[in-house]
C-alpha cells in the first residue's frame, strides 16, 4: 500500500505539472492549447538528443530543452493563435490549429532518423529511448519496505516548487496581475494600456516551458522518450486533471493532478487493473455532472 | 561503395542460386524485360514505426540484390513501400489501391496485427497473394477471416507466430529452471499483446507453472509502476510480459528497481535491439523465442548481415530479416510460377500456388510454409545481454 501511495504521488506530480501549463493558457485565453502535449514531448526529445547525439551535459541540455520548449510557445502563438485572434475566429478554430501543429511536431520528430532532414533533432524515429545509465544520477533507496528512486522522488519537490512560484507570480506580481486582467477582459486590459499580444506570448512561453520541463522529468523518471509520450500518455489525463481541478485554475490543476493519480492507484488496489482507467474517468464524469466548474473553478456567470 | 556493390552482388547471387535450385519454371523468354510489381504496406510512422522501417530496409535490400543479379529470369522486381501510419483503415485503403488500382502482383505486410485484420481478408476476397512479414498474433493464418474459420488461400506469413514462439520459450525455460509461479503483465488494448497474453494463460499450466495473477493495463498508461508493484509484491518466479514498444523495457526497469530478481519471459515484443538497449542491465537474461538471431553464422544469414551493415551502417534486426526473407520468398515463387504477365488474375493464382512449395535458405534458416501457410522454421531462444544485444540460449528445430 505504501509503495502504491508513493506511485500515486509521483504520477500525480507529473499530471499536475503538465496540466498547469494547459490550464494557464485556458485561464488567460479561454482556449485549449492541444499542442501542449507535443511541446511536452519536444522538450524531452530535444534534451535526450542534446545529451546522446550532441554530447552536451544533462544539465546544459535541460536548460536548452526548457528554453526551446518555451520558444515553441512563441511558435504556437504566432502560427496558431494570433492570426486567428486577429480574424476574430471562434475558439474551436484555435483548438483545431493547435491540433494541427501538434501533429506536425510529432511527425517531424518521428521522421528523425540517421541521414534524414530532422536528424539534427532526433535520430530514433518512432522508437522509445531512455537516457543512458549514468547520465542522470539515479540512486535507489529501500526504506521500510519502500523503494525510493531519486529521479522519481526529485520530481515531487520540483513540481511543487514550480507550481508555487507560478502561483506567486500570478497572484502577487505586475505580470500576474496583467495576465489576470487579460483573462477577465482583454479589451478593457488593452484600453488600460496593457500590451495584450505581448502578455499572451509570455503566457504561451511560460506554459510551454513548464510543459517541456514536465516532459524532461517524465523522460528521466520513466525511461520513456518517444514521439508519442505526450499524445498517448498524458494528453487525455491532462485534460481530465483540469476538469477535475477547475478549468483555468492553477491550484485546481495541482489538486486535480494528485487526485487523479490517487484515484487511479486506489482503483487498481480495490477493483483490479481492469478498472483503473475506467474509475478515473468515471470520477471525471461525476465531477462534470455534479460540479461542472471543478474543485477550484468559479461558477460561470451568465453575462447579459 | 564498391564494397557495398560487391557484397550486394554476392548476397544476391546466393539467393538467386537458392531460388534456382528449387524449380525450373518460368522461361527466360517470357520473363525478360518484364516487371514484377509488388506493394508493401508498412507502418513507417505511428507506433508501428518501431518495426516498419527495418522491414522496409530489409525488403529494399533484397530487391536491390535480386535486380542487380539479373532479376527473376530477367524480370525486374518493382517494390513500392506504402506507409499505413499504423492505422487499420489506412492500411485497408492502401491494400485496395495496390490490388485494384496499381494492379500489383502480390502484397507484403501490413506491419501490425491490428491492421492485418482489415487487410488480409480484403486481399483474400480479391484473390491476391499477401505475405505477412511481421504480424505474429493469432487468427492471421489460416483463419484470416476469423471468426469465419475457412482457411484463407492467399494469405501467408513468414513471421514466427506467438502461438509458436511463446510456448517454445516457456517450455525451454521450464526445462532449464523449473519455475513454480508466474504473473502475467499484458497490454489489453492491442491485438498483438492481448493475443500473447491469452497464449501465456493457455500454456503455463502445461508446464506446472501457477499463474498468480493476470494484470492488465492500457498501452497508453503513462506510468506502469502501480502494476509492477502489484506483480512484484506477489513474489513470482517469472514475470511474463506481452506487450510492444517501450513497455517491456519499462516494466523490467521498474521491477528491478523495486528489488525483484526473478525471470522475465516474453514474446516477439522483446526481439529488437531497441528494447534490449532500453532495458539495459535490467533486461539482462530476459528470454524470448525469436525467428532470427544476429549471431548465426550460416551462409544465408552471414551474407544478409554483412550486406545490410554495408548498406545501412548498422546491424539488422528480426524485422529486417523477415522483410528481406519475404521478398526472396516471392522472388523464388515467381521464378517457378510460369507467370504470363498478361493475365493478372491467373498470375496471382500461379504465384499463390508456387508460394506453397517455397523451400529456400534464408537469414531465418531453412524456410518452408506449413499447410496452413504459416512459417516452418528453426526457433531461436535468445536472452538479452544487458548491453543492447542478445545471446543465443537454445535452438529449436522445426518439427
Amino acid at each position: 500500500m505504501g509503495q502504491q501511495l508513493l506511485n500515486a504521488i509521483f504520477i500525480g506530480s507529473i499530471y499536475a505539472l503538465f496540466a498547469v501549463g494547459y490550464t494557464l493558457v485556458f485561464g488567460i485565453l479561454d482556449i485549449l492549447n492541444l499542442a501542449h502535449s507535443a511541446v511536452f514531448m519536444f522538450g524531452a526529445a530535444l534534451t535526450y538528443s542534446l545529451v546522446v547525439n550532441h554530447g552536451q551535459s544533462f544539465w546544459v541540455a535541460c536548460v536548452l530543452g526548457v528554453a526551446a520548449a518555451g520558444l515553441m510557445g512563441l511558435v504556437i502563438e504566432h502560427v496558431c493563435l494570433r492570426p486567428l485572434r486577429r480574424r476574430r475566429a471562434p475558439p474551436i478554430a484555435a483548438l483545431i490549429s493547435t491540433i494541427g501543429l501538434a501533429l506536425i511536431i510529432v511527425a517531424a520528430i518521428e521522421q528523425g532518423r540517421p541521414g534524414s532532414f530532422f536528424a539534427w533533432l532526433w535520430v530514433d524515429g518512432a522508437n522509445s529511448v531512455s537516457f543512458p545509465a549514468g547520465v542522470v544520477p539515479n540512486p535507489t533507496w529501500h526504506v521500510a519496505g519502500l523503494t525510493l528512486e531519486a529521479s522519481k522522488v526529485a520530481i515531487i519537490p520540483i513540481s511543487i516548487f514550480l507550481m508555487l512560484v507560478l502561483g506567486y507570480v500570478m497572484r502577487y506580481t505586475q505580470v500576474g496581475r496583467g495576465l489576470r486582467a487579460i483573462a477577465e477582459n482583454p479589451t478593457a486590459a488593452r484600453l488600460l494600456g496593457l500590451d495584450v499580444d505581448r502578455m499572451i506570448s509570455l503566457t504561451l512561453v511560460i506554459s510551454s516551458a513548464l510543459g517541456g520541463l514536465a516532459g524532461i522529468l517524465f523522460g528521466v523518471a520513466l525511461g520513456d522518450i518517444s514521439p508519442y509520450i505526450g499524445r498517448d500518455n498524458v494528453e487525455v489525463r491532462g485534460l481530465a486533471v483540469i476538469v477535475l481541478g477547475g478549468m483555468g485554475s492553477i491550484p485546481g490543476a495541482v489538486a486535480g493532478g494528485y487526485l487523479l493519480g490517487l484515484i487511479e492507484v486506489l482503483a487498481l488496489l480495490v477493483l483490479g487493473s481492469n478498472a483503473r482507467a475506467g474509475v478515473a474517468f468515471a470520477a471525471l464524469f461525476l465531477m462534470l455532472v455534479l460540479r461542472p466548474q471543478g474543485l477550484f473553478g468559479a461558477q460561470p456567470r451568465e453575462k447579459v | 561503395m564498391r564494397g557495398l556493390r560487391l557484397i550486394s552482388f554476392l548476397a544476391g547471387a546466393i539467393i538467386i542460386a537458392a531460388c534456382g535450385s528449387t524449380g525450373s519454371g518460368g522461361g527466360a523468354s517470357t520473363y525478360a524485360g518484364k516487371v514484377i510489381k509488388l506493394g508493401a504496406i508498412l507502418s513507417i510512422t505511428g507506433p508501428g514505426g518501431v518495426y516498419g522501417p527495418q522491414s522496409r530496409d530489409g525488403m529494399n535490400l533484397a530487391v536491390k540484390q535480386i535486380n542487380a543479379a539479373g532479376g527473376v529470369h530477367g524480370a525486374t522486381i518493382k517494390l513500392t513501400i506504402n506507409d499505413d501510419a499504423s492505422l487499420e483503415p489506412q492500411a485497408a485503403q492502401l491494400a485496395q489501391t495496390l490490388i485494384q488500382g496499381e494492379q500489383d502482383l502480390a502484397l507484403l505486410g501490413p506491419t501490425l496485427s491490428n491492421s492485418a485484420v482489415g487487410v488480409h481478408p480484403l486481399a483474400e476476397s480479391l484473390k491476391t497473394p499477401i505475405l505477412a512479414v511481421s504480424t505474429t498474433g493469432i487468427n492471421i493464418v489460416p483463419d484470416c477471416k476469423f471468426p469465419d474459420t475457412t482457411p484463407c488461400k492467399y494469405v501467408f506469413r513468414d513471421s514466427l507466430g506467438e502461438q509458436t514462439a511463446i510456448p517454445d520459450n516457456i517450455q525451454s525455460y521450464t526445462a532449464d529452471a523449473h519455475p513454480k509461479t508466474g504473473v502475467l503483465l499484458v497490454a489489453q488494448d492491442d491485438k498483438f499483446s492481448s493475443d500473447g497474453g491469452l497464449i501465456v494463460q493457455n500454456t503455463v499450466g502445461q508446464y506446472g507453472i501457477k499463474l498468480l495473477a493476470t494484470i492488465k493495463f492500457s498501452k497508453a498508461e503513462a506510468d506502469l509502476s502501480p502494476y509492477v508493484t502489484e506483480a512484484v509484491q506477489m513474489h513470482p518466479d517469472v514475470i511474463f510480459i506481452t506487450s510492444l514498444g517501450a513497455i517491456p523495457a519499462k516494466i523490467m526497469t521498474e521491477a528491478r528497481n523495486q528489488g525483484w530478481q526473478g525471470q522475465f519471459l516474453g514474446g516477439n515484443g522483446f526481439n529488437t535491439a531497441t528494447v534490449s538497449n532500453q532495458a539495459g542491465p535490467s533486461g539482462k537474461g530476459a528470454r524470448s523465442a525469436s525467428a532470427w538471431y544476429l549471431g548465426n553464422t550460416f551462409p544465408s544469414n552471414a551474407a544478409f548481415v554483412s550486406a545490410y551493415q554495408a548498406a545501412y551502417g548498422h546491424d539488422p534486426d528480426q524485422f529486417a530479416a523477415q522483410g528481406y526473407t519475404g521478398i526472396n520468398i516471392i522472388a523464388d515463387a515467381a521464378s517457378r510460377a510460369n507467370l504470363t504477365f498478361s493475365d493478372l488474375a491467373g498470375d496471382r493464382d500461379r504465384l499463390r500456388t508456387a508460394m506453397e512449395t517455397v523451400n529456400i535458405q534464408t537469414p531465418l534458416g531453412p524456410f518452408q510454409f506449413t499447410s496452413n501457410h504459416d512459417v516452418k522454421q528453426t526457433v531461436w531462444v535468445i536472452a538479452m545481454d544487458g548491453k543492447g544485444g542478445f545471446t543465443l540460449v537454445h535452438e529449436i528445430t522445426a518439427s
